[in-house]
Formats: structure tokens, sequence, C-alpha cells
């Protein structure tokens, strides 16, 4: 599946991977999920979750303590 | 080292945020000018985002589709995000361990209010991607 990744800030990236979950897509981009997530609509999806869209964001999460 | 400027109106904005938070931590996203031809970051404007950490006394984590939102919201209007800010009710004045440890935007600013004092400490870094290098953070 073809799928391009807007990471929020900085470049999109062009992805190619057989039957992708969203996680793979963070991994794609060099990021993990304690670090980043996914959103479709502006809204997180879970990182399990099987791919559906052929344009999403991958958002830096900004956390700490 | 670097300088950092707030407004008097965005150093308020800060304070107040997190004397209404506490004893929880506060979080959001800075807007204005980022560094450019030799002039500092300036912040003009600040963004509240809801804080969805698990344990909001001592944690803090930015409500993604929230902080998304905010981060349009700047540059819609024309502005450059600068960074983003939460608040230390008890302290410590600079970067935790764990703020540290999760730091995840490389360049961007952390400003950190802190209420661990009489009065109100507010600092600021600029997340390399190793390591938070202090900055001189001026209200002007």
């Amino acid at each position: 599946m073809h799928v391009t990744v807007h990471v929020v800030g900085e470049d999109a990236h062009e992805v190619d991977l057989p039957d992708p979950t969203y996680g793979d897509l963070i991994a794609a981009v060099d990021l993990n999920p304690h670090e980043a997530t996914v959103l479709v609509d502006g809204r997180p999806v879970p990182e399990d979750a099987p791919v559906e869209h052929d344009e999403v964001r991958v958002l830096r999460l900004i956390k700490g303590g | 080292m670097e300088r950092f400027v707030l407004t008097p109106a965005v150093r308020d904005a800060l304070v107040t945020h997190a004397r209404e938070g506490s004893p929880e931590e506060v979080c959001g996203v800075l807007g204005g000018r980022e560094r450019r031809d030799g002039d500092p970051a300036r912040v003009t404007r600040v963004e509240r985002v809801p804080n969805v950490a698990a344990t909001p006394e001592t944690r803090y984590q930015l409500d993604p589709a929230a902080q998304f939102e905010a981060l349009q919201t700047v540059e819609d209007d024309g502005d450059d995000v600068v960074g983003f800010y939460h608040s230390h009710p008890r302290g410590p004045a600079g970067p935790s361990a764990t703020d540290e440890a999760q730091a995840t935007w490389p360049d961007a600013v952390y400003c950190i209010v802190s209420l661990a004092e009489a009065e109100p400490r507010l600092g600021a870094w600029r997340w390399t991607g190793e390591r938070f290098d202090s900055l001189v953070v001026s209200v002007e």
C-alpha cells in the first residue's frame, strides 16, 4: 500500500508497505508510538489498526513531567 | 547564550494558566516569531491545550487532537510555532529527568512555569534533539 505520511512541522514521506498498521507508518518515518501518533482527520488512530487512508499525518507527542 | 523574548501579556497568561491548573500541570503551544535574521524568538500568543496525562499532578501530555488544532491555528494566522509550555506546580524550575527523556520536537523551545517558590519562575530551553540548551528569557 502506498501512503503519504506528513510529519507535522516537517516533510512528507512516501511510504510503500504491505498491509501496514498505523504503527508501521510511525516506524517508517523513524519514530516510535511512544513519541508520535497518527492523525486521520485531525484525530488520533490506534497504532495497531490497519491503514485505511492513503494520506495521514504523524504528530510528535509533547509530554513530560 | 540565545535570547528568548516573551511579551508581558504572554508571561501573565502562562502564570495565570499555571496557577489555575495547580496542583495539576498545565500545558500548551507558544506562537509568535521564531528566531530569524539575528533576532531572537519572540512569543506573542499562547494556545492552551488540555493535559491528558494519566497522572496530571506530576506529568503532562498535550491532547494530540487539540495540539494539532492549536498548531494549525497559529500557522493559519501567519505566526510561527515557537514551542510549547508546561507548568511545575511544585518545581523544579528547570526540565526534569522526565522532560529530558520524553522531549520529542527538535529545535522547539520548551518553556516551564514553576510555582515552587513565592514568585513564579519562568524559564525556557531549546531542545536540540539530544539536550536542552538554556535560553535567556526577556519579558518585553
